[in-house]
């Protein structure tokens, strides 16, 4: 009890002495979990909703039923109707059209429509029912009544009543809004129709999207599945509601993960924060613990002792950083959106909702790593002789073992080989471990570094330089490594996280923007809505584009979705005309690419993007088999190119092999090429005289271009933050160990000003330090993070994303960067200097009464 | 938040309730010019085709009711109805989804013992050889209902529902009696409001019952109603009162009247046909329906007269229910509530047949 | 060489810490302060330094009034004009003996030739290069002695110089105190609760309430 009591006092005692560090470390670790925790809340609350969603759209169906390219024939569905076992079944056809209204909104004009029977679709999903209006029961089957959710209306806006243009194909056809929907989740944007009116007028006769099985209550689902996937066929495959979950989570991890991978690096760089702290002011009790050590203190007491204060630190952190994270994630999702910025969670409306497991477990993270920061200088402590540690000038040796140089190069040595291995259930997992052990090897090896940079200096300026403060500043550096490497593994950890990730975005950025110039040769870009599974022109409206003076070349496109593999996204197919001989100039063609002569007679070409080449294995040379048309067909892999459009996978293939292949003959959109002559304007005008071009969407490359990068900096908006959050914490590391040096180098300034050193040089010795320090961490830091970069792009991105991309540096950002961290570090360090030194430093000196 | 859930729901299904019921009257207006057939005096009814369906009438159904007995004579009540109802869906659209024609299914036991109607019902758009009606013979499919007559002249049904089931067979032994004049039924004061109508009375019924988780073998007597039409109801109609009696002289009763909304009486009818076939008609003023005991439904508040005397010309009959919760009510689902029950007729105390009573818009408004 | 006039100090308006304090401490003169605990010892030294400056009452450093000047004079005029010694040494760690030594010469701008003598004079010759942590207390005192001396400073204040050493090293370390300052020619304070130490000044002051008076008896050497 007394002891505990002792304990409580040292506590007191030495947070009221370093109030304003103790602040600052709290304030980075509740920085990291928040950043973390909030990241992780948006990201789960967007998945949740979208799963939800998507969810909501197939009611409570224990199974559904899919075609492998999309749509299929309506004829299984009395089939399945039948089939032993099933108790209802719901076709649905689901697809997208284009709002006549929205079509000027490039990236935004599709509605999605779900065709029910509404009879059916009561026993399974009777959320997605239409709600007439009074007196108009008969709506649910009318052949021009549409329902939308209320997000629908809104983007519409439209009421009960009005009429919805929608684009077919050249006709724009007309549907009564004639109600609402049962339930539809706030923000989710979709329209109910009756599936037998929506065949007809969207021209989807013949087809369904799926159908929806709720079983007999007796029946084995997995017995069950397997039967009916073996009974249907390779064109269908048979999903439960978790496999649905799974593929919706899938298309989603890699960014999910890649986000909360840097949360949990801001967490990391808050953690050496944290450390430098405690180390610094563990170093400055020395003498004090070994004081109580030899008043009786047991090593474990004293461990104790040292641990509490690190846990009663971690938990005010941790739990401000939940607060904290909570507050951002809210602001965040009402300010954006779900998505971040990016686009992976089109549609829905989340709401933050916390839940108690995930909350233990970043506040779990936040509390350990605090620990942690703790822990490492506190065996030191107690480890250490008590006679030497009551010594004065013996503080520096206090960190020699926790970072030593072989394990650091140990560490650097693992993370480089670490980045040879595989991904991990396609998730770069080895890539992440080599980042971190980057990042600690690097902070280990600081001391070392330091002490070799500054020892050189230090030669140097003794022989040139009769300069007093360059020479105190030099050799404490020198001779004094680790204390030095403390404030700098802030600096350090988040410099080369800012050098990583404006490398990265950079390189991605550039990337992108050659690969929009690649896949982008047109001037202008002609689309039209679908009809049905069909592009929206046809050959007449093909022909007449063709005859359009002003144009000197006219490329069309078909492109559709098709599922290879019921557990993974769609990938898209794009037929259109390759120059066979020369496919690198029509596709960002990468690595090894087949001429025509090299491939096998009568074969079909396929180029695929690099995703196809991580997700599905395939390789140029190769033959592989894809469903085109209604049945699957050869294919030899021709090239890979390189997709920053499609994740997920896409081919390409010639359009006369297609058209051969199909018989369908209409395409979804037209590249056209002006002649010299001809101006923007009047390429315009001479579309304007099409038949149909009031249902044209016409676009200009530039403008794909433009928007395509637009869309690429606001999914990339949330880095920034990161890097500002690593900013701000490297600084307060500097600040931190600076402030917590003024105390543990008072007796130095003290006798510094005896032997009549000014106030102002001391100061300016602080600033030089600063300077020096932050100098070499930005300079180490800018090595590091360029390492930590090439490891992003080379590893990271290509295995979570599939693509990959060449370097690019941003010299004058991390110029910039590197100047604002150097002055801000040193005016850290002079303020800090500044506000110790106001103090009676002369006084500390004497210590006799 | 639940409640108004499911009042949504009802809301999106209340129409199957519109259509059977109300509809027809409400909307009157655009029968005339609409695409449907219309009923008038003086046709013809043509068999076999006339047991088929007629898909160019908005409404049609088949309506069986009657009284079976397991083999230790315990009493069952039965009501099995397919109804069949075009909905107007443009005729032109080629999906094989096109919603033009809906089949809706009503069946139900009572059984004393239970003391509460055990009913289900099924609807959907015909369609894919799962759902139909077919012209030329009865034949009536939902899933795995059906309802359909045989070569020989019989009718077969089987009915899977969750709770129960029926697998009946039921043969005529009587000429087919032919409602109104020569099967024209009017039902109102205007031409106009009428149907095609003819009955099977005293059918003999032999099958099972799937109840309670039994299979009872059971057999008794039935009434097969056939009738469509594309306006019934007079728009101030509220409800009717319908009865079928096979009584135990072999001779057979329809009566019906159609309340008004303040319960007068705005239309009636009756025919008695003997054993011999002799038929008696009977108009709106010689038929009389009088309410002799109310019963007010739990679950609805509904208050139903469920002992009626009818009177026919100079003849009373006095009916009595096999029980009183024979209320059919689907608030839940599709929103039909009325009453169909097995009832006993008497004659002066005697017990003098079986039938079914069937009362329609005793529900207070619905609250919607 | 350093004139106390009148000095009045007090942290609190009740208990004044020095009142009208005055001597008079001639070029090469060597003397100890004496006193209890409290009286005022250090911030007498302070005053004289000029870290500090007095109520009332003025401060003559060779005929300077420091008392007068601003922190940044005074800061220069201590640097040139004063050594210090410690009782804890403060010996810069991370700095060699000879950096330690070096740094009045540096901060005046002089020749760093000086240094080696100094090492040399206090039993340190050749170690320039070692660090303090490889030194005793007695040696890192003979550092802080070199360090006072080095830059021929006009006054040396000692403030219990041997207050952290055994008896036997401090004996030394008085010695090597009292022969460095006149050696160099300065002037020296000696401020000390040990009669033992005292005595090896050329003459004893007791600080008390009343003033800066001579020890009753100076027993000598």
């Amino acid at each position: 009890m007394k002891l505990l009591r002792l304990s409580c006092w040292l506590l007191q005692g030495e947070w009221r002495a370093r109030f304003v560090q103790i602040i600052v470390a709290v304030i980075a670790i509740a920085m990291g979990v928040a950043l973390g925790f909030s990241i992780h809340l948006i990201n789960s609350a967007a998945l949740n909703e979208f799963s939800a969603a998507n969810k909501s759209l197939s009611g409570q169906s224990d199974m559904q039923v899919y075609g492998k390219h999309g749509f299929f024939d309506e004829t299984v569905y009395p089939k399945l109707a039948r089939y032993e076992g099933v108790k209802l079944a719901n076709p649905v056809l689901e697809f997208t059209a284009t709002v006549s209204a929205k079509l000027e909104n490039r990236n935004d004009h599709q509605l999605k429509i779900l065709g029910i029977d509404v009879l059916r679709a009561a026993g399974i999903s009777p959320d997605l029912l239409g709600i007439p209006a009074e007196g108009r029961p008969m709506d649910n089957f009318a052949d021009d009544a549409i329902f939308l959710s209320p997000a629908a209306m809104e983007w519409l806006n439209l009421e009960q009543g009005d009429v919805l243009h929608l684009n077919v194909g050249l006709e724009s056809i007309a549907l009564r809004v004639a109600g609402g929907l049962a339930r539809a989740r706030a923000g989710q944007r979709i329209a109910v129709m009756d599936i037998g009116t929506a065949q007809w007028r969207f021209h989807y006769l013949g087809v369904l999207s799926r159908i929806e099985l709720k079983l007999e209550p007796h029946i084995h689902h997995e017995a069950f599945k397997e039967k009916l996937t073996r009974e249907l066929g390779e064109q269908f495959y048979v999903s439960e509601i978790t496999d649905q979950e799974t593929r919706i989570a899938n298309m989603s991890r890699a960014y999910r993960i890649n986000l909360n991978m840097l949360a949990l690096v801001a967490l990391f760089t808050g953690s050496f924060l944290v450390f430098s702290t405690q180390a610094l002011s563990i170093m400055r009790r020395r003498s004090q613990f070994a004081f109580l050590r030899v008043l009786g203190y047991t090593r474990r007491q004293l461990l104790q002792q040292i641990l509490t204060e690190g846990m009663v630190l971690g938990t005010i952190g941790a739990l401000l950083g939940l607060v904290l994270g909570y507050g951002c994630a809210v602001i965040a999702i009402n300010l954006l959106g779900g998505n971040l910025g990016s686009n992976f969670f089109p549609g829905i409306q989340p709401s933050i909702f916390i839940n108690l497991q995930d909350a233990t477990l970043f506040f779990i993270i936040g509390l350990s790593v605090t620990v942690l920061g703790a822990i490492l200088p506190a065996r030191e402590v107690v480890s250490a002789n008590q006679a030497g540690a009551l010594k004065s000038g013996s503080e520096d040796s206090a960190m020699n073992r926790t970072l030593r140089s072989r394990a650091a190069l140990l560490c650097l040595s693992i993370g480089i080989l670490l980045t040879q291995l595989p991904p991990v259930y396609e998730l770069p997992i080895f890539g992440y471990i080599a980042i971190a052990l980057l990042l600690i090897g690097g902070i280990a090896l600081m001391p070392s570094l330091a002490k070799l940079v500054f020892t050189f200096l230090q030669q140097y300026v003794s022989r040139y330089s009769r300069n007093v403060i360059i020479l105190l500043t030099v050799a404490r550096q020198a001779n004094a490594p680790n204390q030095a490497s403390i404030a700098l593994s802030g600096v350090l950890a988040s410099f080369s996280l800012i050098v990583a990730m404006a490398v990265m975005v950079l390189s991605f950025r550039i990337s992108v923007d050659h690969w929009l110039d690649h896949v982008l040769p047109a001037d202008l870009y002609v689309r039209v809505a679908d009809i049905g599974m069909q592009g929206g022109f046809q050959l007449n409206e093909q022909r007449a584009i063709n005859g359009l003076p002003g144009f000197v070349r006219t490329d069309f496109f078909r492109v559709q979705n098709l599922a290879l593999n019921p557990d993974r996204p769609e990938i898209t197919l794009i037929a259109r005309p390759i120059d066979a001989s020369e496919p690198d100039h029509t596709l960002p063609l990468i690595g090894d690419v087949l001429k025509l002569s090299q491939l096998p007679e009568g074969a079909m070409p396929l180029w695929v993007s690099e995703a196809m080449v991580d997700l599905y294995g395939y390789a140029v040379g190769e033959k592989v088999r894809i469903p085109v048309g209604d049945t699957w067909h050869e294919f030899s892999v021709a090239g890979v190119w390189r997709d920053y459009g499609r994740q997920f996978g896409a081919v390409q293939m010639q359009l006369s092999d297609y058209q051969a292949l199909t018989g369908d003959f209409s395409i979804n959109s037209a590249a056209l090429w002006l002649d010299v002559e001809t101006t923007m304007a009047e390429a315009y005008a001479a579309l304007q005289q099409l038949p149909f071009s009031n249902v044209l969407e016409i676009t200009q490359s530039q403008q794909i271009r433009e928007s395509s990068l637009a869309i690429f900096d606001r999914s990339f908006a949330i880095t920034y933050a990161l890097e500002i959050v690593a900013v701000i914490i490297g600084l307060s590391g500097v600040a931190a160990s600076f402030s917590a040096q003024m105390l543990a180098r008072a007796k130095e300034f003290g006798m510094l000003r005896h032997i009549g050193v000014t106030q102002r040089q001391i100061t300016l010795m602080l600033a030089a330090e600063g300077c020096f320090l932050t100098l070499l961490g930005v300079t180490l830091g800018f090595i590091l993070g360029l390492g930590i970069s090439l490891i992003l792009i080379f590893i990271v991105n290509p295995q979570s994303f599939h693509w990959t991309m060449q370097l690019h540096m941003p010299w004058n950002w991390l110029l910039l960067i590197s100047i604002v961290m150097l002055v801000s570090a040193s005016l850290t360090a002079w303020l800090a200097g500044r506000k110790a030194l106001a103090g009676s430093v002369v006084r500390t000196v004497r210590e006799d009464w | 938040m639940i409640n108004s859930f499911i009042k949504k729901i009802r809301l999106a299904l209340f129409f199957l309730f519109s259509i059977l019921w109300l509809s027809t009257a409400v909307s009157q207006q655009s029968v005339k010019d609409s695409q449907f057939a219309v009923v008038s005096p003086g046709h013809a009814l043509i068999f076999p085709q006339d047991y088929g369906a007629h898909p160019d009438f908005r409404i049609e159904w088949w309506y069986v009711t009657g009284w079976l007995e397991t083999e230790d004579k315990k009493p069952f009540g039965f009501q099995i109805t397919f109804f069949r109802s075009a909905t107007g869906h443009d005729p032109e659209n080629p999906s094989q989804f096109a919603p033009k024609q809906l089949v809706i299914a009503h069946a139900a036991i009572s059984d004393p013992t239970i003391g509460r109607l055990i009913y289900d019902e099924k609807s959907a758009r015909a369609g894919f050889d799962l759902v139909y009606a077919k012209e030329n013979n009865t034949h009536v499919k939902l899933d795995d209902w059906y309802f359909l007559r045989d070569s020989k002249g019989h009718y077969q049904t089987e009915i899977s529902a969750d709770k129960f089931g029926m697998q009946l067979s039921l043969k005529p032994t009587q000429k087919m009696l032919l409602q109104g004049e020569n099967g024209f039924s009017r039902k109102g004061p205007n031409i106009e409001q009428a149907s095609y109508y003819y009955s099977e009375p005293h059918l003999k019924v032999t099958g099972s019952i799937r109840h309670q988780g039994k299979r009872l073998t059971v057999s008794g007597h039935a009434w097969l109603d056939h009738e469509w039409s594309s306006e019934l109801l007079d728009s101030r109609a509220d409800g009717w009162d319908w009865v079928s009696m096979n009584l135990f002289d072999g001779s057979s009763l329809t009566a019906f009247q159609i309340r008004g909304k303040d319960g007068e009486k705005l239309w009636a009818y009756a025919k008695l046909r003997s054993a011999a076939g002799e038929a008696r008609f009977y108009n709106t003023d010689q038929v009389e329906f009088l309410p002799q005991r109310v019963w007010q439904s739990p679950h609805t508040n509904a208050v139903y007269p469920v002992e009626m005397h009818v009177r026919t010309g100079e003849s009373e009959w006095r009916l009595t229910p096999l029980f009183d919760d024979q209320e059919l009510n689907s608030r839940n689902t599709t929103g039909a509530v009325y009453w169909e029950g097995a009832i006993r007729i008497f004659q002066e105390q005697r017990a003098v047949g079986q039938g079914y009573l069937e009362l329609t818009g005793y529900e207070s408004a619905l609250d919607l | 060489m350093l004139e106390l006039r009148h000095i009045h100090k007090s942290y609190s308006e009740r208990y004044p810490v020095l009142s009208d304090i005055s001597y008079f401490l001639k070029p090469g003169e060597y003397v100890a302060i004496m006193g209890d605990s409290g009286v005022g010892k250090s911030t007498l030294l302070n005053l004289i330094a000029g870290l500090d400056s007095p109520d009332s009452g003025e401060v003559f450093v060779n005929n300077t009034k420091i008392s007068a000047l601003n922190d940044q004079d005074a800061t220069l005029l201590r640097r040139k004009e004063f050594g210090f010694i410690f009782q804890s040494f403060h010996i810069l760690p991370h700095l060699t003996l000879h950096q330690n030594v070096a740094l009045p010469l540096l901060l005046n701008d002089l020749p760093v030739d000086r240094t080696d003598v100094l090492l040399t004079e206090v039993g340190l010759r050749g170690r320039g290069n070692d660090f303090p942590r490889q030194l005793s207390g007695g040696e890192l005192q003979r550092v802080a002695i070199a360090r006072a001396l080095v830059h021929r400073p006009k006054l040396v204040l000692a403030d219990e110089p041997t207050g952290n050493l055994d008896p036997d090293t401090a004996y030394g370390i008085l010695q090597l105190i009292r022969r460095e300052i006149k050696k160099n020619g300065a002037s020296g304070i000696l401020v000390t609760h040990s009669r033992v130490a005292a005595a090896t000044a050329d003459h004893v002051l007791i600080l008390t309430k009343h003033g800066l008076l001579p020890a009753a008896t100076n027993t000598g050497l």
